[in-house]
């Protein structure tokens, strides 16, 4: 999975670089992320702007992440979704669960 | 443009990294004989991706296959493959089912939970979750393939043919 990695202040923003986020590159996403999460990253903005599709497995390593973020008091917020994919979010009524903006300002604006 | 009914059958690519480029084919078969707006276009794309990223994830045979059927009022997708038939958790009802009146509450794991309402002895139609069961973060699932398809769909059941050894997941949209 590609992923650019760059601190902002106090959080971590990744950018995937890949266009289909799916079940050949879940497992190596979650891995990269709570590497993250286990040196200690409790602010991270997760950017979806390359992405074209996102199916079931790589939504189960999202809800993974969450679940392994929320009892450590961290944040995560997902931010330059496309259309489709925030369809599918609101599909599966996790919009409710996650925090998804459309940019990177409003994003680190919820971090202030 | 054909006359409808037409059915089509295609083949289930062996890799995920084929299958977005593979759908986007499939829709434009779909459009090559109705029309359809982003809403129904969007729907069959994250059924279709399911469907394959299900077949590619769970069976081992190679001669699973969709069959589209294309119809003025409604599209049916079945992806039909050989093996055993589906294996609810041990705590869940499983198949053959002896009662067929009411819902049911199966898992195929702690984070994998469905409510189905029997149709026959081998066949079942998943339900959609009620609108008010808020999630927490502690409750919300791991494993959305089936329940994505359900959600997209109007429609959808699973069949198994003992006599075959065939299982079916058929999906119906209505336009």
């Amino acid at each position: 999975m590609n992923v650019t990695r760059q601190n902002i202040d106090d959080l971590v923003l990744l950018t995937i670089v890949d266009k289909d986020a799916n079940l050949s590159k879940s497992e190596n996403f979650k891995e990269i992320v709570f590497k993250e999460i286990e040196s200690g990253t409790r602010k991270l903005i997760i950017s979806f702007e390359h992405v074209e599709y996102l199916d079931s497995s790589f939504l189960g390593a999202l809800v993974s992440i969450l679940k392994s973020l929320v009892p450590k008091k961290g944040k995560l917020i997902l931010i330059e979704l496309n259309n489709d994919i925030t369809n599918l979010f609101e599909l599966t009524r996790l919009d409710k669960i996650f925090d998804l903006r459309n940019s990177l300002e409003t994003a680190l604006e919820e971090f202030k | 443009m054909n006359t409808l009914p037409i059915t089509i059958t295609l083949e289930i690519p062996n890799n995920p990294d084929k299958i977005s480029e593979y759908t986007r084919t499939i829709l434009s078969s779909i459009q090559e004989h109705m029309a359809l707006d982003i809403g129904y276009q969007r729907r069959i794309k994250l059924i279709m991706i399911e469907l394959m990223t299900n077949s590619i994830k769970h069976t081992t045979e190679k001669n699973t296959i969709i069959e589209m059927t294309i119809d003025y009022l409604h599209l049916s997708i079945q992806k039909i493959e050989k093996g055993l038939k589906i294996q609810f958790s041990a705590s869940s009802p499983q198949l053959p089912f002896e009662e067929l009146d009411k819902i049911l509450n199966v898992s195929f794991s702690e984070a994998n939970k469905h409510h189905i309402q029997p149709l026959s002895e081998f066949k079942f139609k998943f339900l959609k979750p009620c609108e008010e069961d808020d999630m927490t973060i502690d409750q919300i699932p791991e494993h959305f393939g089936l329940y994505i398809i359900t959600m997209a769909s109007d429609s959808f059941v699973y069949q198994y043919n003992p006599e075959l050894g065939e299982n079916s997941f058929i999906v119906h949209l209505n336009f």
